[in-house]
């Protein structure tokens, strides 16, 4: 009788995730790096769907309930998730801890100077640098180090989860470095901002912006400009995100003689983009095709 | 938990946070924001009364500057000062205080958010949102006769939590408030000054997500107090309120809001026309399309009658325009109202143009949902 009242306390507590990490991650791609390190460890969900603009969230209370049980809370950091600060104290989670990954990133485009002159800089740097896979590591890295701190007793799982995972994704790095050799030094048009660190990566050159200035609606006379720059310098490409209007880089595109390429930045909207090596695999093999 | 026990988990938190020596000197300077308004108006009611029906000349008026400051004060709090200089009359406008308050977000037992200080109750759901963040320019006639141009503004203490109903979020807020904001409204004299008149609003609301792209509001509030100079009647405001929200993508969205005010009070004579209990109500309902991210476009529906008599009515059409080039720091507003309003047998319409400016300098946070 004794065994089964056990067993079934041992059956209550499993389905009720006794143990398990609750992880709450801004972007889709930064829940599969939890899920990777934490296996069945954790329970991980995130914010911002893939075909959503990371920059702009709507306040949600939906959001905060997600929030409110979580013990760690992902972000990109940098003033990517600047609704990240009213989510947090929506939830009110007194023992959630917020975990800023890019606390180990080499940084790219850190401004000197910001005002809204600029429109939206950020003034850490370019935030978008899940997008190199270089830069896995640190962010894993960081991310073991607080699953750690919450459950001390599975550091030797969660390392050896990563490294696993790492090795998986950096044998991959070569191969795509190699898709892309041969357009190296090529000029690309990307809709916003985001694209720095993955050409940065590929040795790819962003020639210009389909927004004027970061964050700011494309117009007419910069539209102009862009046909004038994809028709002078043979550009093949414009790179744009898929929540954002696709009218004025098809404009360029159709008067400059160059291709519109819907490049998703995190996973899960392109069918087969299902996780960040496949999202990867997609953005890389589709840009190499393009400039073919 | 004995009481003494639950009192010190509510005080340690603030205690430790007023006490903490490295807080008291931080350099972190507050969010300072600015966001003016300017507004262009004729309407063809000012000469009815010599029987003609021609439009003002367009003035161009200030309305309103607003000045947010806000900041975290220790991990436990954050506080937010919003001071205005109201319009028109630009040279002589005073700086006021709109809202001064402090909120209590973390330490308290059962997850309790704590406010106090001067500030828009939770009451509904257009209250608590700034006019710059309003779709359109005019106030819902419901909102200004029942609480003033002000709102349910009020000095008081606010709690809220959150219930616990699974993955569906919905929160309680209880305020008890100094009493003096309705009766302001309705013109009559200032008691505070003679003897404590409370008043208490609360509010229940749910949100529901329908969808990836739709999600819903609901929420009922209530809202009582004394109502009358010598502190015999009291008055109740029930309040059901809804918003609803589709998103089809970033650069368009479909939000449809309602509010019904329902009006009880106990009166004499004046301003009432009658006496015994009086029953009154007002509603307003809008729906607002955004498209191509920078415009919007609207109509809103008002009907109401006065706190104080039923047969004073008044019902309005407002189609509205918005145009926001740069996010939200730019923003020119354009709308018609046509408004008739019937004390008593008569009725007397009016038309409005009206055309709003404004802009917003520093990082005021978006309203949530």
């Amino acid at each position: 009788m004794k065994y089964v009242l056990l067993c079934a306390a041992a059956c209550l507590l499993t389905t009720a995730g006794f143990g398990e990490i609750r992880i709450v991650t801004s972007l889709p791609d930064l829940a599969d790096f939890a899920r990777q390190i934490g296996g069945d460890k954790v329970k991980v969900d995130f914010i911002v769907r893939g075909d959503q603009n990371p920059h702009f969230v709507e306040v949600k209370p939906s959001y905060m309930m997600k929030l409110k049980s979580a013990d760690l809370f992902f972000i990109i950091g940098m003033e990517l998730e600047m609704w990240a600060p009213q989510l947090v104290d929506g939830s009110r989670n007194e023992k959630l801890s917020v975990v800023d990954l890019s606390k180990g990133i080499q940084k790219l485009e850190v401004p000197s100077r910001v005002d809204a002159s600029q429109g939206d800089v950020h003034r850490f740097g370019n935030p978008h640098y899940w997008l190199d896979p270089r830069n896995v590591r640190v962010i894993m890295d960081e991310m073991v180090d607080a699953m750690v701190s919450v459950s001390p007793s599975d550091e030797k799982l969660f390392r050896a989860n990563e490294d696993v995972y790492l090795k998986k994704l950096e044998s991959m790095i070569p191969q795509w470095e190699g898709e892309m050799k041969p357009f190296a030094g090529s000029r690309i048009i990307t809709f916003h901002k985001s694209w720095s660190y993955f050409t940065n990566w590929l040795n790819l050159t962003v020639a210009d912006q389909v927004e004027p200035k970061p964050g700011i609606t494309p117009t007419p006379s910069h539209t102009a400009d862009l046909i004038a720059l994809v028709r002078k310098a043979a550009i093949k490409a414009i790179v744009v995100e898929p929540f954002y209007d696709m009218s004025a880089p098809e404009q360029i595109a159709h008067a400059g003689g160059a291709k519109v390429l819907m490049l998703p930045p995190s996973e899960g909207v392109v069918d087969g983009t299902g996780d960040y090596i496949a999202l990867m695999s997609y953005d890389v093999r589709t840009l190499a095709a393009a400039l073919k | 938990m004995h009481r003494s026990v639950w009192w010190s988990m509510a005080v340690v938190p603030l205690l430790a946070a007023a006490a903490a020596p490295g807080l008291a000197q931080t350099t972190v300077n507050p969010d300072i924001s600015i966001i003016p308004r300017f507004r262009v108006e004729s309407n063809d009611g000012e000469k009815l009364d010599q029987g003609k029906r021609e439009f003002s000349r367009p003035d161009l008026q200030f309305e309103e500057l607003e000045l947010a400051i806000q900041s975290y004060l220790n991990p436990y709090a954050r506080g937010d000062v919003i001071l205005t200089i109201p319009g028109p009359d630009l040279e002589n406008s005073k700086l006021g205080i709109e809202e001064v308050y402090a909120s209590v977000l973390r330490g308290l037992p059962l997850d309790l958010n704590l406010r106090i200080g001067k500030y828009r109750a939770e009451f509904g759901k257009l209250n608590m949102v700034h006019p710059h963040a309003w779709p359109f320019i005019t106030q819902p006639l419901s909102q200004l006769r029942f609480f003033g141009e002000e709102g349910l503004n009020d000095l008081g203490i606010s709690a809220s939590v959150l219930l616990p109903t699974g993955d569906v979020y919905s929160r309680l807020t209880v305020d008890l408030l100094r009493g003096n904001s309705v009766g302001k409204a309705a013109g009559l004299p200032d008691t505070t000054g003679a003897q404590p008149l409370y008043a208490t609003s609360a509010r229940l609301m749910a949100f529901f997500t329908l969808g990836d792209k739709s999600d819903l509001e609901a929420g009922l509030s209530t809202y009582t107090g004394i109502h009358d100079p010598y502190n015999h009647y009291r008055f109740w405001y029930l309040n059901g309120d809804m918003k609803y929200k589709y998103r089809s993508s970033a650069y368009t969205s479909l939000t449809v809001q309602a509010e019904y005010l329902f009006n009880t009070r106990t009166v004499t004579a004046a301003p009432a026309p009658v006496s015994g209990t009086l029953n009154t109500s007002g509603l307003y309902m809008y729906a607002d399309y955004q498209f191509f991210k920078i415009f919007s476009a609207g109509a809103r529906y008002d009907w109401s009658e006065q706190p104080y008599s039923a047969g004073d009515r008044a019902w309005a059409v407002a189609l509205f325009l918005g145009y926001y080039p740069v996010e939200e720091t730019l923003g020119v507003r354009f709308q018609y109202q046509h408004t008739e309003t019937e004390p008593g047998t008569s009725t007397r319409a009016v038309n409005l143009l009206a055309l709003q400016v404004l802009f917003s300098m520093g990082p005021h946070k978006a309203h949530p949902f």
